[in-house]
């Protein structure tokens, strides 16, 4: 079978619920719903608060800084969903758990993938994908 | 009222599995078809024709090829039987130990007294019918180029290996354990014995997932039938009675946004069906726990109690073979028997039938009474899994 030329990457789809984080991103600042009855974080973006149910849900900047809560190491590519990524690999996706924040699952760039460990400090950097979407991506802080 | 006892397994069926429609010019199989196969092998075994299930009850899966809302109903025109109860599966890989509990309470409340639960798949022969990923994956996790379970099961393997420190010695020792089961199996599919060095030695996927941790995709069908406890009695095979069981959904430990992914709903599934059973841990002399990847397993005798929280010395010293302390995975578990999409954690209620039977000839337990099996699907977003379900059963009532 002949392999397009460039596969791309899937996209996030932008939703009333989601576009706040989006939007956020593309100015370049991490924003996360947060809870204004019971003050717990709530990621992914929700309609309703997944512990208490309120529907009062307020969108903050945190920080972007954080540690590796877990990763992996991306060696090859299964399926063909997602076979834009054939040419990164290897590449690293973590849990990050936010200093000031929820957990997200994004990628550790910005360094060999063997100097990435858990519990490393990380920060945030915004790549913009060309597609219209910038997505929060982290590095060794 | 509890359901312990009222309800026994008094039928199994299997097709073999197979992967026939990966390459071009295979013969094919439908779904249908496997449905239709492991109805036929199940009803044999319990010396019952179709016509005994008109008007009863039939529980079918909801498998990744075939998810539509009325699936059961078709299942039962497949089947060509007229259901008087139809229940459906909805919880992933957990569905057949799910299942387990919702057939015997229709059967304890008198809505029926026999219950077909049913599940096939053939990811290989139907390519086409690609699910789209939902919400938190789509949006949050393939951008980033999650590459699926695989990965995902990666980074709550990352973090156990992390805290435990656990390493491809411990994995490896459960995966060739599987392995030697599955040599002994003539269902299995992998069936060439392994060694740790082989384990070692597997591919790397996604670090540090290796080739050797992971399920096997397949096609194939399996079916089990339940009735009555009284009615069991008078069945062609010895009964297998549901004695405990448990099911936990969309469970989280500690906060929600950053949940602790080495604890899985299976702890309160199991929890629940230790209680409800009175069986005490040290009489269950076989544990088929849901194997979509090797630390999975790990982390389901963690929750289930049989070990503490990262027990790397219960795992160096515990002999987990059929003859051995304590019988884990003994048909080779799905990672070489094959999954066939949600139906292939049936494999574990059924093997556990077999070994109580006395049916599971050159892998079976010594003097077993008591068995364990579990069932997890939906891998989601930041934690461990959504759907968990545990189901202790035994030769007595």
């Amino acid at each position: 079978m002949a392999e397009e030329k460039v596969a791309k990457k899937p996209l996030p789809d932008v939703t009333p619920v989601n576009q706040p984080f989006w939007d956020g991103a593309k100015a370049s600042k991490l924003m996360m719903q947060k809870c204004t009855n019971c003050s717990t974080w709530v990621f992914p973006p929700r309609p309703v608060c997944g512990d208490c149910a309120s529907e009062k849900l307020d969108w903050v900047q945190v920080s972007g800084t954080g540690k590796v809560f877990c990763f992996t190491i991306i060696r090859e590519v299964v399926g063909t969903a997602l076979r834009g990524f054939a040419p990164d690999i290897p590449y690293v996706t973590a849990w990050v758990d936010l200093d000031d924040g929820p957990r997200l699952c994004s990628n550790v760039i910005g360094c060999p993938v063997e100097q990435v460990k858990i519990d490393m400090p990380v920060v945030t950097v915004f790549e913009d994908s060309g597609d219209g979407i910038t997505l929060p991506k982290f590095k060794p802080a | 009222m509890s359901i312990r006892g009222k309800a026994a397994i008094v039928g199994i069926g299997e097709t073999p599995t197979d992967r026939l429609g990966g390459k071009p010019g295979e013969p094919r199989k439908s779904t249908a078809e496997y449905l239709a196969w492991a109805a036929r092998l199940a009803i044999e075994d319990a010396g019952l024709t179709k016509k005994d299930f008109d008007g009863q009850g039939l529980a079918a899966i909801y498998t990744t090829n075939h998810s539509q809302p009325f699936w059961p109903e078709e299942v039962a025109a497949i089947l060509g039987i007229t259901p008087g109860v139809s229940l459906a599966g909805g919880n992933g890989g957990a569905s057949s130990v799910s299942l387990l509990g919702h057939a015997a309470a229709a059967i304890t409340a008198g809505l029926c007294d026999l219950v077909l639960v049913i599940a096939a798949a053939a990811p290989f022969s139907e390519r086409g019918g690609h699910r789209g990923a939902h919400g938190d994956t789509r949006d949050f996790e393939m951008p980033f180029g999650v590459m699926g379970p695989n990965c995902k099961i990666s980074f709550v393997m990352s973090r156990y290996m992390h805290e435990s420190g656990m390493t491809d010695e411990h994995f490896g020792k459960v995966a060739v354990t599987g392995r030697y089961h599955a040599s002994l199996n003539p269902n299995a599919y992998l069936r060439k014995p392994i060694t740790i060095d082989d384990y070692k030695k597997s591919r790397m996927i996604s670090d540090p997932i290796r080739l050797f941790d992971c399920v096997m995709p397949a096609n194939g069908g399996k079916a089990y039938i339940m009735t009555s406890a009284e009615r069991a009695k008078t069945m062609k095979k010895p009964p297998v009675y549901l004695l405990g069981w448990g099911e936990c959904n969309n469970a989280s430990y500690g906060p929600r946004y950053r949940a602790n992914p080495l604890i899985t709903g299976i702890t309160q599934s199991g929890e629940r069906a230790f209680k409800m059973s009175g069986v005490a841990h040290k009489d269950i002399r076989c544990l088929n726990l849901y194997d979509d990847y090797i630390p999975v397993v790990m982390i389901q005798i963690e929750d289930l109690g049989f070990c503490r929280r990262n027990d790397k010395a219960f795992f160096e010293k515990t002999d987990f073979t059929f003859k051995g302390d304590l019988p884990i995975q003994t048909s080779g578990g799905m990672i070489n028997c094959g999954q066939p999409s949600t139906t292939g954690g049936m494999l574990h209620v059924i093997e556990t039938v077999r070994q109580i039977r006395g049916e599971a000839g050159d892998r079976q337990v010594p003097n077993i009474k008591f068995g364990i099996s579990t069932g997890v699907g939906a891998v989601n977003y930041g934690k461990n899994f959504g759907c968990t379900a545990a189901a202790i059963l035994g030769s007595q009532s």
